[in-house]
């Protein structure tokens, strides 16, 4: 009914799915026909057993050795039974190996395509890459930190001296008793003497 | 199995027998015979009924009480579970007919749950394996008629859980 607008919907029925089909319709045939034989066996027993009482025993042994041949039938019967449903299991089994074959094989290409993204070359060109970025890093800090002219980093250092040399010096304590006078003309020679000891530092 | 049936008390009232004509005792009346054959048909697990041979059935007639449906009753009776989608006539002269106790889709149901249970989704079956098979002998589905089944499965394709697979020798389903 879904033909009438042309627009056929996919099917879900695999070949697989048909062959199994066909094999369990023949099994329903001999399922039935084992039935039947089964049911005629019965009306077989009851009618030989009735011969039997009739007197018929020539009659009672013919239908006897029927209805032997019948039951070697229905053995028989039962044996093709086992066989296709042997079978359509088998069929069934494949199907699920193909399904996990399948699997495999889309996860298989699915390794390979991000294998093919993270192959070993383009991984050293990153690295190297990264490593260009750092070593570019490392000369844009040299060329920040370097911006200062070697004069001007000894006047840096001069000033570090000074600042340390004013902070530390420690001075001896002042004498208590009076001092005894000191001559003018000696005091004023001292005086000249330390200066000229200042220049030299 | 008949005697385990349980008749509803109306069945034992005598004037349930003769089409009442007042309109809503009528309606309550024609409620009740529709609840009795499905629950009968579904308790004896009949799927076709013949007008003529209804009429002997103890359904319709009741011998301890003598008393029977008329033909003309029995007719309008169908015809009730007719528009109520439980019944449908097999011929134009409505001499017989297809009753649905249970509804194809409800049938469809009951298979699909049976499926899953067993885990046979994405599994093929004829359909006389379904009806017939010795795995769903306790299966309340089990003896379904063909075309009741058929029904049944075609409401499982319309709803994408089954594909009805016609071959040359007869028909099959797969589940989904």
């Amino acid at each position: 009914m879904g033909n009438v607008f042309g627009r056929k919907r996919r099917t879900r029925v695999t070949e697989q799915d048909k062959a199994v089909l066909q094999l369990k319709q023949q099994r329903d045939k001999l399922k039935q026909y084992q039935k039947k034989i089964t049911l005629q066996l019965e009306k077989e027993r009851l009618l030989a057993r009735q011969l039997l009482k009739d007197g018929k025993k020539e009659k009672a042994l013919l239908l006897l050795k029927k209805k032997r041949y019948q039951e070697q039938l229905l053995e028989k019967t039962e044996n093709q039974i086992g066989n296709l449903e042997r079978m359509v299991q088998d069929i069934e089994f494949a199907q699920i190996e193909m399904k996990v074959i399948e699997g495999l094989k889309i996860g298989n290409d699915c390794l390979k395509k991000m294998h093919e993204v993270m192959s070993i070359e383009e991984v050293e060109r990153i690295m190297d890459e990264t490593q260009d970025a750092i070593e570019y890093q490392r000369e844009i800090d040299d060329m920040l930190a370097g911006s200062l002219t070697q004069e001007d980093e000894d006047a840096v250092l001069a000033e570090l001296d000074a600042i340390t040399q004013g902070e530390d010096v420690s001075l001896p304590d002042v004498p208590k008793e009076e001092l005894p006078e000191v001559p003018a003309e000696e005091l004023e020679r001292k005086r000249v003497k330390t200066q000229s000891e200042m220049l030299v530092a | 199995s008949e005697m385990s049936f349980e008749w509803p008390w109306q069945y034992n009232f005598p004037p349930f027998f003769t089409l009442q004509p007042n309109v809503d005792t009528r309606q309550k009346q024609l409620a009740a015979w529709c609840s009795l054959v499905l629950s009968y048909c579904r308790h004896r697990k009949l799927y076709t009924l013949d007008v003529m041979e209804a009429q002997e059935s103890p359904v319709f007639n009741n011998k301890k009480i003598s008393r029977k449906l008329s033909v003309e009753a029995i007719q309008v009776v169908f015809e009730e579970l007719r528009k109520k989608g439980n019944l449908e006539w097999m011929d134009k002269n409505k001499t017989r007919c297809l009753i649905m106790w249970r509804r194809p889709e409800e049938w469809g149901k009951l298979i699909y749950q049976w499926v899953s249970r067993n885990g046979m989704n994405n599994s093929v079956f004829t359909l006389y394996e379904l009806s017939n098979g010795d795995d769903t002998e306790s299966e309340e589905f089990h003896g379904l008629e063909e075309w009741m089944l058929l029904r049944s499965l075609q409401a499982l394709q319309a709803e994408g859980k089954a594909e009805i697979i016609t071959m040359d020798d007869g028909k099959g389903v797969k589940f989904f």
